[in-house]
């Protein structure tokens, strides 16, 4: 049973780390705490905080409170434990299956690498390309833009608030491409706008919608105010150093 | 047109990626961003910039939601690569470099004109997955 308790934590910890709407996680906790054979299982989940409270058929009830300091956006890390927990509430997989395949997924974490960061430059430049730039300065965009990303990991390794990594971001990428624009002929503007965006808060911003549709205020409304002091954070970056430039 | 939509799959993808959807349906986000975008030019010419994207959201939503139950995925997995090319960061962008060169009145437009563009992707995602939603409760309640 005690197992079988960590096991269903684990699964609702995992899916809050990487940004799952609230009602999925309650929805994954509710179905393997049924298929582990719980009685009754509440679950309540917050972007911060996770409580579940299981209730054995022998009458005990086990309560479990976890504190999420941490998150970050692996959307198939939440794809593969919504199969996970699928799978195990049919029976085609066993318990000791399902931990050893949560616990992988927790060690991997959101994996880094540099071909990440040299894609999600191209984000930068299809931005650069959607808002009206022409071909070379989207390039430029791309370029900066995985520079960003490379920066924004960095940084994401040391205590340092999402607000604070987002301003100190778009404050490089623009101070960057003031200085490309000096040399090579391109729209500063438009520029700095494709490499900012790779900072785009998209999960936190998408998931608030989804959570306020649901019905759930409090995390609808305090990942609303995540996406919403990112984006504060990254116009700030830019504003500072347009103004230190003198333009 | 072409372009554009190769533009918008582009942009869905490399964010897609950016946000660790799963491989397998990397394709599938870029499509739907692509989608997105192309209704999002078609449309805005007809109804304004307003008009559509909301259309693109709502569109956009719907593919996500069918997608997500073929291909048995959460929906976020399609839903916020195709709504990254309609977030409205140009306009965001303006905004703040209006406020920043003094022009209050500009800045005062470009932000509404913002907060609406963001309120009709929010809108159009609402719609759309709320529509499924009962879709989806009415099938379980006939079980």
């Amino acid at each position: 049973m005690e197992q079988l308790v960590g096991l269903v934590l684990l699964a609702g910890e995992l899916l809050l780390t990487c940004g799952a709407e609230m009602y999925r996680v309650e929805e994954t906790i509710e179905r393997m705490g049924r298929a582990a054979g719980f009685v009754q299982v509440e679950g309540f989940a917050t972007p911060t905080g996770l409580f579940i409270s299981l209730h054995a058929p022998n009458g005990r009830v086990y309560t479990r409170v976890r504190r999420i300091r941490r998150s970050h956006n692996n959307l198939s890390t939440i794809a593969e434990v919504n199969s996970l927990s699928r799978a195990f509430s049919e029976g085609t997989l066993t318990v000791d299956e399902v931990r050893v395949e949560l616990e992988r997924l927790r060690q991997e974490g959101a994996p880094e690498s540099l071909t990440r960061q040299l894609i999600g430059g191209g984000g930068a430049m299809a931005f650069t390309l959607i808002f009206g730039g022409n071909w070379f300065e989207g390039f430029i965009a791309g370029i900066v833009g995985a520079i960003v990303l490379v920066l924004v990991t960095w940084l994401d390794r040391y205590p340092v608030p999402k607000v604070l990594q987002a301003a100190t971001g778009a404050a490089f990428a623009t101070a960057l491409i003031m200085g490309i624009s000096n040399v090579l002929p391109i729209h500063p503007d438009l520029t700095t706008l494709g490499a900012v965006m790779v900072m785009t808060p998209g999960v936190a911003m998408t998931t608030a919608i989804r959570d306020l549709l649901s019905g759930e205020l409090l995390s609808g409304l305090s990942r609303s105010a995540e996406a919403l002091s990112v984006f504060v954070a990254i116009a700030t970056g830019v504003a500072m150093v347009i103004r230190l430039g003198g333009r | 047109m072409l372009v554009q939509a190769l533009i918008g799959f582009m942009g869905a993808i490399t964010f897609a990626h950016i946000y660790r959807v799963p491989t397998k349906q990397l394709f599938y986000a870029g499509l739907v961003g692509s989608l997105g975008w192309t209704i999002c030019l078609i449309t805005r010419e007809l109804w304004g910039e307003i008009g559509g994207v909301f259309a693109a959201a709502t569109a956009v939503a719907i593919c996500s939601e069918m997608l997500a139950r073929r291909r048995r995925q959460p929906v976020l997995v399609f839903l916020i690569p195709g709504v990254i090319p309609l977030v409205p960061g140009g306009k965001a962008y303006l905004t703040m470099l209006s406020f920043l060169q003094d022009d209050y009145g500009e800045a005062l437009v470009l932000l509404v004109t913002t907060v609406l563009l963001a309120g009709a992707v929010a809108a159009g995602i609402i719609i759309a997955s709320s529509i499924f939603r009962l879709y989806s409760r009415a099938k379980h309640v006939r079980r």
